[in-house]
């Protein structure tokens, strides 16, 4: 793309870009940290995560004050204008993402002294490699403005969705075998939830980079596959 | 042959499906010389009544030389000539046997630098309207009191009709030029750059009447304020180097234009 005639535009621009992959950076690494926490059963690093998110919140502020200022100043247009909106919109949908793995964290502080039983775990696991795949292809989706990848990622969303299902139904199985088994599977269902909640976030930010290089919204409806909303716990 | 069709390319033609719009004019491969010199370069183009279109473009694309091929103020001037059609209401106003005096008694302008006439503002209002038509003391006395509402400056000079209109500031003088204008009972009106010379407060007061008056005429407006032409106006027309390169809904215009030129152009990031 040609340079803007003010090339300190063009620098703002880089600046709020380079902000983005930052705090994209940051917010993976808390996610992934969040779960270490969790799965090796690791106060120390729990609390050490909990501390970091304020990292991300402070970005989150920054690239607002930025965005707003351009606005003011620069009165954007066009792409331009797609991009700090996009920007904006990115980076409150980050600070969301670094809120749920913080809270990932304190429930690993909670759980520190339980025993996690392994199959559900696994599970887990899979589960927050893939959303943190996920949030890493959005982010270089970002960066490269790539629209087919950010639409990857947000087609891609429906397996995180089934996973939290499976995990859903097999931490009632849990906590039906044994009711001993609720209070550490309360924290794990809530910690699936979030691990879902970040996928749904990762979709946001996918759908605002298509915005950003075509000027159109996505309208299809997305393939979701969380039915657990509507299904009904019976003891059989 | 419809002429019309044949720059479909380049023109946003989706606008014209929306119900409840009428070209007012229609400008059908317009070509401009000065001299040996092309300034307009096939120029086609709606003009939708009662609505605001915004010609942007560089200095020097053509849009100031467009807006006055439309009231033919180039006739003033030996050597220039324009070739193509432009129909107002369906006649081709650029035909050699079109009543100039009456053309712009229809079609009213007003330009970048205030223009009142060394005379009382009174009679910068009366003097146009008594060009055109034979009125009472009285009937002249009402238009001239309407046409300074219409324009939003009664209020400021009701008490001073008899001082003259230079003695007003910048932002009135504008006004009292809209007020001229709107006297003669114009159909359109072509605002060359009018906010140009003007401070922000006298700039919002003549885009709060650009508003007020596009529900009873086809108003043209040549900016280079971007922000301007994406406040004011339905429709936008950029040009460069005498040629349309697009038009359509303002809106889109400014958040998702189709080609990279006015991408470029609108974002600050030409040449």
């Amino acid at each position: 793309m040609n340079e803007h005639t003010v090339k300190s535009f063009d620098q703002e621009l880089q600046l709020l870009d380079k902000k983005v992959a930052q705090m994209g950076g940051l917010a993976e690494r808390l996610l992934a940290h969040a779960f270490d926490a969790l799965e090796r059963r690791d106060p120390k690093l729990a609390e050490n995560t909990v501390a970091s998110d304020r990292a991300v919140d402070q970005l989150e502020r920054e690239l607002q004050e930025q965005t707003i200022l351009m606005i003011a100043r620069r009165q954007p247009m066009a792409n331009d204008l797609r991009h700090i909106m996009t920007v904006l919109k990115i980076a409150g949908d980050l600070e969301r993402i670094g809120d749920l793995a913080k809270n990932i964290a304190k429930r690993a502080l909670a759980v520190s002294g339980e025993s996690h039983p392994k199959p559900l775990m696994t599970g887990l696991k899979h589960m927050v490699e893939l959303a943190l795949h996920q949030l890493k292809d959005v982010l270089d989706a970002y960066a490269e403005l790539d629209a087919d990848k950010a639409l990857g990622v947000w087609r891609q969303d429906e397996r995180i969705d089934a996973m939290y299902n499976s995990i859903f139904r097999e931490l009632l199985t849990y906590m039906m075998e044994d009711p001993r088994n609720i209070g550490l599977c309360t924290h794990l269902l809530f910690g699936a939830k979030n691990i879902e909640r970040v996928g749904d976030h990762t979709t946001n930010i996918a759908e605002n980079v298509y915005y950003l290089v075509h000027g159109t919204t996505l309208t299809d409806d997305r393939p979701k596959g969380d039915d657990t909303s509507s299904t009904l716990i019976r003891k059989e | 042959m419809n002429v019309a069709m044949v720059n479909v390319p380049q023109v946003d033609r989706v606008a014209s499906d929306k119900v409840g719009l009428r070209e007012r004019i229609s400008i059908r491969k317009l070509d401009f010389y000065y001299g040996e010199g092309q300034a307009l370069k096939a120029i086609s183009l709606p003009l939708y009544d009662r609505k605001v279109t915004a010609f942007i473009g560089p200095s020097g694309c053509g849009k100031s030389t467009l807006l006055r091929v439309l009231n033919r103020m180039y006739d003033l001037y030996p050597n220039q000539r324009a070739e193509g059609e432009v129909l107002f209401d369906g006649a081709n106003i650029l035909a050699p046997k079109q009543d100039l005096n009456l053309l712009r008694s229809r079609i009213g302008m007003v330009f970048q630098k205030p223009t009142p006439f060394p005379m009382t503002i009174y009679d910068n209002i009366a003097f146009g309207i008594r060009l055109y038509e034979r009125l009472s003391k009285s009937d002249v006395d009402g238009r001239v009191e309407e046409s300074l509402k219409r324009a939003g400056l009664w209020n400021e000079v009701k008490d001073k009709l008899q001082a003259n209109g230079l003695s007003l500031s910048g932002g009135q003088q504008q006004r009292l030029c809209i007020a001229r204008t709107v006297a003669v009972r114009p159909e359109v009106i072509l605002l060359d750059e009018p906010c140009s010379a003007l401070d922000p407060i006298s700039t919002a007061k003549i885009e709060e009447l650009i508003e007020e008056l596009k529900a009873d005429y086809t108003i043209v407006i040549v900016t280079h304020n971007m922000q301007q032409a994406a406040r004011v106006s339905e429709f936008t027309a950029f040009m460069y180097l005498g040629e349309l390169i697009e038009f359509g809904d303002t809106q889109k215009i400014f958040t998702t234009p189709n080609d990279s030129r006015t991408q470029d152009y609108i974002t600050g990031r030409f040449g």
